[in-house]
């Protein structure tokens, strides 16, 4: 088991702000701590915050990147396990953007007490179309097409993400910040993220969340769309969907007003 | 000389966009294609302006589609260009073809784009990359075989050295201990000599299974010799590591040979804050040899006052 200064090293975990409640917040695919930069000014008033990047992502330390362990989304779950040791955390109030939605999950079902709330921004826990019943938004093929571009390309694609996740209707000058202010990714890290998160398929873990859970999806967002966000809300006992009025995949940075309002009338309840 | 030149100039000031070998297209800021050369009636089977006033989505595949959301634009948005990018584009039938594509955008959002065919170079990128995960599957391939015993499957001596000497310098930093043990089975050589060398062998494979199963995963196990193995705990103190060394007695004690059931003599010592691999190593092979001296069958812990008999102190 690695000691605590090692994993809050290896994970770049930063904590902030003060309060009774802890929040951890979790990045989603292709970006780093620096996304909830919208949102912590505010949260970090009311919450203590630990922030983190996932090991190959961010300021992690690369060198502990294992491919056999991140070739799954358990391997990126057992560092949010990690890092709740290192702090002795219990009773935290998890936020997870989109993969990492699910990576908190597995998470909360390996340790339950780890979390007591679980908060999901535009997640998704499948990518693939499983007609009639399931429409992830993309075929097999498709996915696989964008895994074997990434390749041949060989980018860290990942870190040019933010305009996907922003949306189309976004302005240019939102869009041009986030993509700058994203660390560049690996390329062999970046795929093996990319094809953990986008040729899985954890539908069948949702029942398995015991803690009322907050989801937020967006109405036009081309990774998850809203019938995912129900999908999702009907199979999470004690779940509450909010589908907000906006274009993209990253609403935490689009609309940082709304979902903080909303996290705190959630918390408060 | 002059009549030469008036011909290269009269063909060059004919020639246009549409006698380019390859497709040349430009779109505006909502993606809309508002130019394309006749590259697109000629080999890629659009009909004649079929495409102006379309999306560029209607050219793209989905995946590049998300590419040119997530690279194209944020690369053009700072530089203004971008180069030799792989995207998949469709013909008017419909057949998907990869293509290479140089991409620049100017001031008032039009974006003009330049591609080549590259289905030869795709089949080149194909067996690159083949080529190299076939090198990385043999790469962990050859550093399983050589990190590991053939026999038991345990960890082999050279492995089991390098992470025995990393577990003890993280246990110093962390300020915890390890527990090492040798263990050696009791006149391993008469279970060869009486029945041969295949139950000597199935003995070795039974024990390396039952004590892999036996320990935690974050200890280390290996064959570290013949018929010894060596075990390190992590962040075990000498009472637990007793204890386990208890617990492998009778272990070890349910593994036949032949018709009986093996013994084995055990060395154990526990780490201080300034030990290194080969100081406990030394300590932990003169405690097997105390146990061995002793009587075999029997546990001996070495401790930095002299070795103490297990048996005598439980």
């Amino acid at each position: 088991m690695p000691i605590s200064n090692d994993v809050l090293t290896r994970n770049n975990v930063k904590v902030i702000g003060t309060g009774s409640k802890t929040l951890m917040l979790a990045h989603g695919f292709g970006c780093d701590q620096n996304m909830w930069r919208f949102i912590t000014p505010v949260l970090e008033k009311k919450f203590k915050i630990v922030l983190f990047d996932y090991v190959g992502s961010g300021s992690s330390d690369l060198s502990q990147y294992d491919k056999e362990r991140y070739s799954g989304l358990e391997g990126y779950a057992k560092d949010i396990i990690e890092i709740g040791e290192a702090l002795q955390l219990s009773d935290a109030i998890f936020i997870g953007h989109s993969v990492s939605s699910i990576i908190g999950t597995l998470a909360s079902i390996e340790v339950p007490t780890l979390f007591s709330k679980m908060i999901m921004i535009c997640p998704s826990p499948c990518f693939l179309n499983f007609p009639p019943d399931y429409l992830g938004g993309f075929e097999k093929q498709d996915l696989l097409e964008l895994l074997n571009l990434m390749d041949k390309n060989y980018i860290g694609w990942a870190n040019y993400l933010a305009p996907l996740v922003m949306g189309d209707n976004n302005p240019s000058e939102l869009t041009g910040e986030l993509s700058s202010s994203f660390c560049s990714t690996d390329p062999v890290v970046a795929k093996g993220f990319a094809k953990a998160t986008f040729l899985s398929d954890y539908r069948h873990i949702l029942k398995d969340i015991k803690q009322p859970t907050l989801i937020f999806q967006s109405k036009n967002d081309s990774l998850a769309s809203p019938e995912i966000g129900r999908f999702i809300n009907e199979n999470i006992t004690g779940s509450e969907l909010e589908v907000v009025e906006a274009d993209g995949h990253c609403l935490h940075m689009t609309h940082p007003e709304q979902i903080t309002n909303s996290i705190f009338e959630y918390l408060n309840k | 000389m002059k009549d030469k030149q008036t011909t290269l100039d009269s063909a060059i000031s004919t020639y246009t966009l549409n006698n380019l070998p390859n497709g040349v297209f430009i779109t505006d800021v909502s993606k809309e294609i508002v130019y394309c050369n006749d590259y697109f009636s000629t080999e890629l089977e659009w009909e004649p302006n079929a495409l102006i006033g379309k999306s560029a989505d209607i050219i793209f595949t989905l995946a590049s589609k998300v590419f040119y959301q997530t690279y194209l634009i944020p690369t053009l948005l700072h530089e203004k260009i971008c180069e030799e990018m792989q995207l998949t584009m469709i013909n008017g039938k419909g057949i998907r073809i990869p293509i290479t594509v140089n991409v620049k955008s100017d001031n008032a959002g039009l974006i003009y784009w330049s591609f080549f065919n590259a289905t030869k170079r795709d089949k080149l990128y194909e067996e690159l990359i083949q080529a190299r995960e076939t090198l990385e599957q043999q790469a962990e391939q050859l550093k399983l075989l050589a990190s590991t015993d053939e026999l038991t499957t345990l960890l082999n001596r050279r492995e089991m050295k390098y992470r025995s000497t990393l577990a003890i310098e993280l246990a110093v930093r962390s300020h915890h201990s390890v527990a090492l043990i040798q263990l050696d089975i009791d006149h391993f050589k008469k279970v060869n000599d009486v029945y041969g060398h295949p139950e000597g062998d199935r003995v070795l494979k039974e024990l390396g299974i039952r004590l892999k199963e036996f320990s935690r995963k974050t200890d280390l196990v290996s064959r570290f010799g013949g018929e010894e193995f060596l075990i390190l705990l992590n962040d075990t103190n000498q009472q637990d590591a007793i204890l386990f060394c208890q617990r492998l007695h009778q272990l070890i004690g349910e593994v036949k040979a032949g018709e009986n059931y093996i013994k084995a003599s055990i060395g154990l010592t526990i780490s201080t804050p300034d030990s290194i691999f080969k100081t406990l190593y030394a300590e932990v092979d003169a405690a097997l040899y105390k146990a061995k001296e002793s009587g075999r069958n029997k546990t001996e812990l070495y401790n930095r006052t002299g070795i103490k008999n297990l048996n005598s102190m439980l």
